[in-house]
């Protein structure tokens, strides 16, 4: 873990038990973690933090996974959403259309496997965010702007996208 | 001579009107005869000590039997509780009033035939008691439905309360596991245990690890139940997967003689599946040789377990030395319900299940069975 960089889970569940033991296995394993207990709390931290990867559980009193997530991804659009389900609701979830998420995985989930999706969607956050610094890049490099005002966007680009 | 000629008149009008009464019983002897050629129920007539005088077809095709064998034998020897049926004509004959019950039957070549009885008393001029007429519906089917619905009706109760209580179970489990998991994490960083104390512990939190898995297979089974929730993709390989399902049969191939071999494919054969569906799969499986064989009673019973790949699939066949299945109930072990064994032993759930899962995961099974020789069941499942 020491030779990528830490990546950012946004933890969101009501279960706090959970969470805390959830957290301090990530924390110790070189994670940066931020633990919300609602889904208007994870809204919240969101404005003013970036994140990864989400994971959400499905079932919350307030605002559901489901919206939660889609909350999440208007602030952040490369974030990664995992959801978590009890059984069954997957196909709810499924079912209405919202299939946003990154990945549904069954609760209780498996530790190792959630570190696997977790991976996964990360990889997949930094590829698109990549692919689009990229085009923004192709689109302001042919804009016809001057040399300086296209190094001063792509500057600007560096920052949104997070690439150094 | 005058006398003479009123007798004639008179025997003449006798004649008459027994010619009138002769067409009357002709008629009504007809009308009779074509109630008990078409009806299909069974239609019977007794002597007052049940010895059968009369039988009718629909009678003859329900139970099996022809008029030869059943003339002069007593009605109640067919009954399937012959006692139960000689009390129930005991007690429709003292009040004189018709009566219905429900009572099975014993087809000749065996099974019961679930009956609407009615009874009537059959009666002489003076009163007197001459016999007994019985007409019997045949309602097996009907009585088989109903028995269907209500174990559905149960089924569906049990599933619903089975997810309810697995849903509750699902969370404290996770909080289990994690916690474990975080214990685990601690213990290895630990410094001043010693060596005993560390594996000591490490093996408990292994041991809470490995039961909080088990329970969530438990809970995701009985939701699996309730519902079937879309399949999960892993990469496993499918002969550990065959041997974790032997193991969970170990206690049932104890106690008897059965070996169970592995014909593998060398090495492992890895496939992109849902393991803990096929894991259900495996367990029915061979959970049924195990019956097949058990119900054989041979000294020596043998389950053969083989696999082979082609370009994009698995073949798992399981192949046993059985009683096997006969010919006419080949077509029905796929049906919903459809089960040999004893009722509350089978559900009649384990084969339709499984055709179910290889179906969602895109596969096939196929089978071949003789009786006294043993029922061999291949799944073939896309690799991917």
């Amino acid at each position: 873990m020491t030779d990528q960089p830490t990546i950012r889970i946004l933890l969101v569940d009501d279960e706090e038990t959970l969470l805390e033991f959830l957290s301090k296995r990530l924390l110790k394993q070189g994670y940066t973690v931020k633990a919300t207990f609602s889904g208007e709390e994870a809204v919240k931290v969101a404005k003013d933090e970036q994140f990864d990867v989400a994971v959400v559980d499905l079932k919350m009193p307030g605002i559901d996974g489901v919206e939660t997530q889609k909350r999440l991804r208007q602030m952040q659009p490369f974030l990664q959403c995992i959801v978590l389900t009890g059984h069954g609701s997957i196909e709810t979830a499924l079912e209405s259309g919202q299939q946003e998420a990154f990945q549904y995985l069954l609760k209780p989930v498996d530790y190792d496997n959630l570190i696997i999706s977790i991976q996964k969607a990360y990889d997949k956050k930094m590829k698109l965010q990549y692919q689009e610094f990229k085009e923004k890049v192709a689109e302001i490099s042919t804009s016809g702007m001057g040399a300086h005002g296209i190094k001063k966007a792509i500057g600007e680009l560096h920052k949104i996208y997070g690439i150094e | 001579m005058e006398s003479n000629n009123s007798l004639q008149t008179e025997l003449k009008r006798v004649k008459q009107e027994l010619a009138g009464y002769r067409i009357e019983l002709h008629q009504t002897r007809g009308y009779l005869q074509c109630i008990l050629q078409s009806s299909e129920d069974i239609i019977f007539a007794t002597e007052v000590d049940g010895m059968l005088i009369s039988f009718s077809k629909g009678g003859e095709k329900v139970l099996g039997y022809t008029w030869e064998e059943l003339a002069g034998r007593d009605i109640k020897d067919l009954a399937e509780n012959p006692l139960l049926f000689q009390e129930f004509i005991s007690s429709s004959l003292q009040g004189g009033v018709t009566t219905h019950l429900d009572l099975p039957f014993r087809h000749k070549e065996g099974g019961s035939i679930y009956c609407n009885v009615t009874l009537i008393n059959l009666t002489n001029r003076e009163g007197q008691r001459v016999g007994t007429v019985g007409v019997c519906r045949d309602i097996t089917l009907w009585k088989k439905l109903q028995e269907d619905l209500v174990r559905i009706d149960r089924l569906a109760e049990i599933g619903r309360l089975a997810a309810g209580v697995a849903h509750e179970i699902n969370n404290p489990l996770a909080i289990i596991g994690e916690a474990s998991g975080w214990a685990g994490a601690v213990i290895d960083d630990a410094e001043g245990l010693t060596p005993e104390d560390r594996s000591e512990l490490e093996k408990a939190v292994k041991g809470i690890s490995e039961q909080t898995k088990r329970c969530r297979n438990i809970t995701h089974q009985l939701l699996d139940f309730a519902r079937r929730s879309a399949p999960e993709k892993t990469e496993f390989d499918v002969h550990t997967l065959l041997k974790e399902s032997v193991g969970f049969l170990k206690s049932e191939v104890k106690h008897t003689s059965i070996e169970i071999d592995f014909d593998f494919m060398p090495g492992p054969l890895l496939m992109h599946s849902d393991p803990r569906l096929l894991e259900q799969v495996f367990v029915n499986f061979i959970t049924n040789a195990i019956h097949a064989i058990n119900k054989d009673g041979k000294n020596k019973g043998r389950i053969e377990i083989q696999t082979r790949r082609t370009d994009s699939k698995v073949e798992i066949s399981f192949t046993d030395n059985g009683i096997g299945i006969p010919p006419e109930n080949q077509q029905k072990i796929f049906e919903l319900f459809y089960t040999t064994k004893p009722p509350g032993k089978g559900t009649g759930l384990g084969l339709p299940i499984c055709q179910n899962i290889i179906k969602k995961i895109g596969g096939e099974i196929s089978f071949h069975s003789e009786v006294g020789v043993g029922t061999s069941f291949t799944i073939s499942i896309p690799l991917s």
